[in-house]
């Protein structure tokens, strides 16, 4: 599904040359549940934003469900993008301006043969599915965040996307509320989603099936089934200070 | 174009910046199409024809006030020392001329009357044997007036005189007005209760004064009487001659004019064609006020786009990325503002139809402006459509310039 070989990443600026990643290599299967980890500067995001094709890279190789993309151009990244991956941003993203209906509608917009009725036949779909059809005309201001962010899944999902990226997707939501979210990505991933989901959170990352660790840039260790090593408190003595499950 | 409705969403959400555009737009809309209207209308009556052979011909006029200056007689003998300058081909003294600011009307109708405005108000041209060869006007049905036709006419028997004429020559627009499907030639029509016979129809002729439309045929209705003219009824002596000549002509003949007459001034020297220029100066003056205006409108207009979606564009930087992030091209992006645009124009051109049409009833009504034609609606819309697409295209490709990347910044 992922499959990123030798990646490298290089920001430049008049003075400064920072190597965001280097030589990094991950494959994703399908139908699995990837988490990412590391700590702040270490990576992590960049790798999310060249998985989710916002950005190119300087060299290596990565190809995405089948289609390499290096080279591509902006238009066709987008495209790509918009066909094969659903993104769960930390801060929800959701367009102020729009009703939950009409915010999970939007990648749809960008979807060619796609006509109105099954734009909306498609959002009802995926609000039905996180439980939120019965908000779907609430502006996001008139939502928790956990329904923000269940709404911004749902949007994700509408494209019936490949690939579901997450960046810190409980990051911004109390412990209930990331309760219920995690609860909901582990229950798309039961139903065949293959999920990658960045997180500073031990406690999220051994809810996946494999943890790729990064520092410097690089993937620095691999750990599968993460959900069977010791839990932190187990380890420490304290509890999660928030996001856990 | 994208689909309108989640814009129309997102704009419901903005309604005061976007109604205040939308009223900006409806405004310039309602003043620019009556302004361009008006500039037309101005340039329209600037390039008129007159109906006389403008180029050759010169004109002066004695300010006289003593009796044996300014009678025909006088005039008669002033004439004939003008033709006899070289270069002159034919000379006239005559009441009024296209054109000039100031005219003779008379009321002309088909059956006797006895009130001046139930006829048709006519201009009417006097000036001798030599009016028709030395304005360069063509007799197009019938024939000129005989040489006996003609009699003296002096102020104080104006009205008897008038009275008494039987004969007239009428412009063919004149002639369509009275007998549309008939030739004029012969027919009879009537100055109060006077029958005056109509011997013939001549060319077209513009009026002394013309109204605010240039598409009145009444600009040319005209009427020619067989009577001779002096000084004393403020007539103008008109010289036809080689156009390379006149300007010599024209000081020669006022020195000519001096020489004869000490005691008089001379009030106007100048050639037709520095008359007619005079004449339209206010409407030229007028057609640049109002291009000057429409511009500034025009130009506030847009940098009111302008700076509303620039405004919108930095506001909604992060939902841009956002769009990019979901799949969103650039062109997609740049689609967006123009729809948005194009919604509020046309809701202000919506708007600025009703204000339109409302500012050219007043005009109607205060200033003599004719009908605002419809067709200046749908030019209208195409103006500040164009202008709206090419106003918000700076902030639009700003706003497709933005990184997907955006998406990913904390908020």
């Amino acid at each position: 599904m992922l499959d990123m070989r030798e990646i490298a990443k290089v920001y430049r600026t008049e003075t400064i040359e920072t190597h965001a990643l280097r030589g990094f290599t991950l494959s994703v299967r399908e139908g699995e549940f990837v988490a990412v980890t590391g700590p702040s500067g270490s990576g992590k995001t960049t790798f999310l934003t060249i998985a989710g094709l916002l950005e190119d890279f300087n060299s290596g190789e990565y190809i995405l469900d089948g289609v390499n993309v290096h080279g591509m151009n902006d238009d066709q990244r987008s495209r790509l993008r918009n066909e094969k991956i659903g993104f769960v941003f930390q801060a929800f993203n959701l367009i102020p301006d729009l009703n939950v209906l009409d915010n999970v509608e939007v990648p749809l917009h960008y979807r060619r043969g796609i006509g109105a009725a099954e734009r909306r036949k498609r959002a009802i779909g995926a609000l039905e599915r996180v439980g939120l059809s019965a908000r779907m005309r609430h502006y996001p201001a008139e939502l928790s965040g956990g329904q923000q962010q269940r709404a911004a899944i749902a949007r994700a999902l509408a494209g019936s996307p490949r690939l579901l990226l997450a960046d810190e997707p409980t990051g911004n939501l109390d412990t209930a509320m990331a309760r219920g979210v995690m609860e909901l990505i582990e229950e798309l991933h039961r139903e065949g989603a293959t999920v990658v989901m960045v997180t500073h959170d031990p406690d999220l990352a051994a809810r996946a099936e494999r943890n790729v660790h990064i520092v410097d840039g690089m993937a620095t260790g691999i750990l599968e089934e993460p959900r069977f090593r010791p839990s932190l408190r187990e380890r420490t003595g304290t509890d999660v200070p928030h996001g856990g499950a | 174009m994208m689909t309108p409705r989640p814009i129309l969403s997102s704009l419901r959400r903005h309604k005061i910046a976007a109604f205040l555009i939308v009223l900006e737009i409806a405004l310039a809309f309602a003043i620019v199409s009556n302004a361009v209207y008006m500039v037309i209308g101005r340039l329209q009556r600037i390039d008129l024809r007159s109906g006389i052979d403008e180029r050759g011909l010169v004109l002066l006029r004695l300010a006289t006030a003593s009796k044996q200056n300014g009678s025909v007689a006088s005039a008669q003998t002033d004439l004939a020392t003008l033709r006899a300058i070289p270069g002159v081909e034919s000379a006239s003294a005559i009441n009024t001329l296209p054109l000039s600011g100031s005219q003779w009307s008379l009321a002309y109708s088909l059956r006797p009357m006895r009130a001046f405005s139930d006829g048709v108000q006519v201009p009417v041209f006097f000036g001798g044997p030599g009016l028709l060869q030395t304005l360069g006007i063509r007799v197009i049905q019938g024939s000129a007036f005989q040489p006996s036709a003609y009699s003296d006419l002096s102020p104080k028997d104006v009205f008897k005189a008038f009275v008494n004429a039987r004969q007239a020559l009428i412009t063919q627009a004149f002639a369509q007005r009275l007998w549309p499907h008939a030739s004029a030639v012969g027919k009879v029509m009537y100055m109060g209760e006077t029958p005056v016979l109509v011997v013939g129809v001549v060319s077209n002729i513009i009026q002394p004064y013309i109204g605010a439309d240039a598409h009145d045929p009444a600009n040319y209705y005209g009427v020619i009487s067989p009577f001779r003219a002096g000084p004393d009824l403020n007539a103008w002596y008109a010289l036809r001659c080689q156009p390379a000549a006149c300007a010599r002509v024209l000081k020669a003949g006022a020195a000519k004019l001096q020489a004869m007459h000490p005691t008089e001034t001379l009030n106007a020297q100048e050639s037709f064609t520095h008359m007619r220029q005079r004449y339209f100066r206010d409407d030229r003056s007028m057609a640049w006020l109002l291009v000057s205006t429409v511009i500034a409108l025009l130009g506030v207009t847009a940098i009111g786009i302008v700076g509303l979606a620039s405004f919108w564009v930095q506001q909604r930087t992060r939902q841009i990325g956002v769009r990019r992030a979901l799949g969103a091209r650039r062109i997609d992006i740049l689609r967006y503002f123009q729809t948005e645009n194009f919604l509020l124009a046309t809701a202000g051109i919506a708007l600025g139809c009703a204000a339109a049409i409302g500012i050219n009833v007043w005009l109607m009504a205060h200033y003599a402006v004719p009908r605002l034609p419809v067709m200046y609606l749908p030019l209208g819309a195409l103006l500040l459509w164009g202008l709206g697409q090419l106003a918000v295209l700076g902030p639009a490709l700003r706003a497709a310039r933005v990184a997907p990347t955006v998406a990913m910044r904390s908020a």
